[in-house]
């Protein structure tokens, strides 16, 4: 059985508080039915489509962003492409 | 979310977030008063996606927001296929959620700082069990 992906976009560093509780909270849902937690800084999104990011997207803390203009086109697309997405 | 929202679907095309400075429409402005490391009151609007996740009415929930939805933006929230889905005790909108979609909400709270191991929060338990649908 494959795995879902969750892309988090978030540009704060791996030991900023903020971006440790979003993936631990992750982990928490993820209790029996596991998911792969995939850190996406905003500057590498590359045009990618929520689809091709995974089967859902947190639109993590911590703006601004590196690159707003590529988060917007990732939630737009997740509008369009009826991924699941938050943003907090 | 709403500035996706406001350009793409209002058709505000310059609608901008004061946090990034420049120019256009604010949609997103800062609060009168920051809510930086503050707990809130969350009121779950009744018949909402969000208040069915947490099984509950009203909710305290942790923000790290300075920022917040324009006095004069706030119906944008209740338009084109988003609604409201939480406000506070001020009234403001705290969550909005879309209709036509297997999942899509966005908080201005962070549900992630309230989450722990054994008790996981709604927001993100709803996210996954959308992600497995999906797979």
């Amino acid at each position: 059985m494959r795995v879902p992906t969750v892309a988090v976009l978030m540009d704060l560093p791996p030991d900023h508080p903020y971006h440790r509780a979003t993936l631990a909270a992750l982990d928490h849902a993820a209790s029996g039915s596991p998911v792969r937690s995939v850190v996406v800084p905003t500057d590498s999104i590359g045009g990618r489509t929520a689809r091709s990011l995974g089967e859902a997207v947190v639109v993590g803390p911590g703006s601004p962003y590196v690159d707003a203009d590529a988060v917007l086109e990732v939630i737009a697309s997740a509008r369009e492409q009826g991924v699941p997405l938050v943003g907090t | 979310m709403l500035v996706e929202h406001a350009r793409n679907l209002a058709g505000i095309r310059d609608a901008s977030h004061a946090e990034y400075g420049g120019g256009g429409t604010p949609v997103i402005t800062a609060l009168a008063c920051s809510l930086q490391g503050r707990e809130i009151i969350v009121e779950l609007a009744a018949g909402s996606r969000l208040a069915a996740m947490y099984g509950a009415e009203r909710v305290i929930e942790r923000t790290t927001c300075d920022y917040g939805l324009a006095p004069d933006a706030q119906h944008l929230a209740g338009e084109f296929g988003l609604r409201v889905a939480a406000i506070d005790d001020t009234k403001e909108v705290r969550a909005v959620e879309r209709l036509d979609h297997p999942f899509f909400m966005g908080t201005l709270y962070q549900p992630q700082l309230r989450s722990a191991p054994g008790q996981p929060h709604p927001v993100f338990v709803g996210l996954l069990k959308a992600a497995h649908a999906l797979r």
